[in-house]
């Protein structure tokens, strides 16, 4: 497996774009995020098993639409009917998911890889999204979730927090470059400090 | 553009989905025998309708489910939305 993250000789750190005599904290900060292992979960339409009674690192498998379950290491988003993405911060073995997820039920498949993740923080980071994205971000907050588009390409929002608004991108790691061109092209209007 | 409620994620833009034709075409039942005019008539032909008309679109960019969409061609009102395997009355 490559070590060498997606956005590693894209991403450029310091201050971008309508910054002067701006205070920091009213910038918008971008940056890669790296080193989450992230694995989807799939059901199979054959399977009876009620997977609300499941437990990830003590966290309930959600079937309502949008929503993320999280704790500290771990968050659950919903990504459609029986599919779920498990996101784990934390370096860790995917054992408790290959135990409690039986082969002839689920589809478990590690797409850590295979995903560039952009982080947006910032009071405007709404306002970046809306400019790619046809989603109504109005009614967008913490712990939710969802895949749309982001100039034609297909993303998922993850909001992680609300004070200030922080989103976590993910797209196709081969979309990586280009998401990344397009959020910061958005985010000049505002300035952003890359991180 | 048309917003198109999806089922399962709620108010969508049609950005987000893609057309996939007449919901209304059922295929032949298997292994019946049918007739190759009956079997082009599955594959390609196809009614223009003008007004209300049942249709499949797929949540491409979504959550990827197929589903049903009452739609008038004419002014582009959407009626209601169903899943794929819902009855509809």
């Amino acid at each position: 497996m490559s070590s060498i993250s997606a956005l590693e000789n894209i991403h450029q750190k310091g201050k971008f774009g309508d910054c002067e005599e701006k205070n920091e904290n009213n910038l918008i900060k971008i940056s890669e995020i790296k080193n989450l292992l992230i694995t989807q979960i799939v059901q199979f339409k054959s399977s009876n098993v009620v997977c609300e009674e499941i437990k990830i690192d003590n966290l309930n498998l959600s079937s309502k639409p949008l929503s993320v379950v999280n704790n500290e290491n771990t968050r659950i988003l919903w990504n459609g009917p029986r599919n779920w993405l498990v996101i784990k911060s934390k370096k860790e073995t995917f054992t408790e998911i290959d135990e409690k997820f039986k082969e002839d039920d689920f589809a478990v498949t590690d797409i850590s890889h295979s995903k560039s993740i952009i982080e947006l923080e910032g009071d405007q980071a709404k306002e970046v999204l809306k400019k790619g994205c046809p989603f109504n971000f109005n009614e967008f907050y913490k712990n939710n979730c969802l895949n749309s588009t982001f100039n034609g390409m297909s993303i998922i929002v993850d909001m992680i927090n609300d004070n200030p608004d922080t989103f976590r991108i993910f797209a196709l790691r081969s979309f990586g470059e280009s998401l990344y061109h397009s959020i910061t092209d958005s985010s000049l209007e505002f300035g952003y400090i890359g991180k | 553009m048309l917003h198109i409620k999806c089922p399962y994620c709620g108010m969508r833009s049609q950005n987000e989905f893609s057309y996939g034709g007449d919901a209304s075409v059922k295929r032949p039942e298997l292994n019946k025998e049918i007739s190759d005019q009956e079997w082009d008539s599955f594959v390609y032909n196809r009614k223009s309708l003008r007004g209300k008309h049942l249709e499949l679109w797929q949540h491409l960019s979504g959550c990827r489910q197929w589903i049903k969409v009452e739609r008038d061609t004419a002014t582009h009102e959407i009626f209601n939305t169903h899943k794929a395997d819902e009855e509809i009355s």
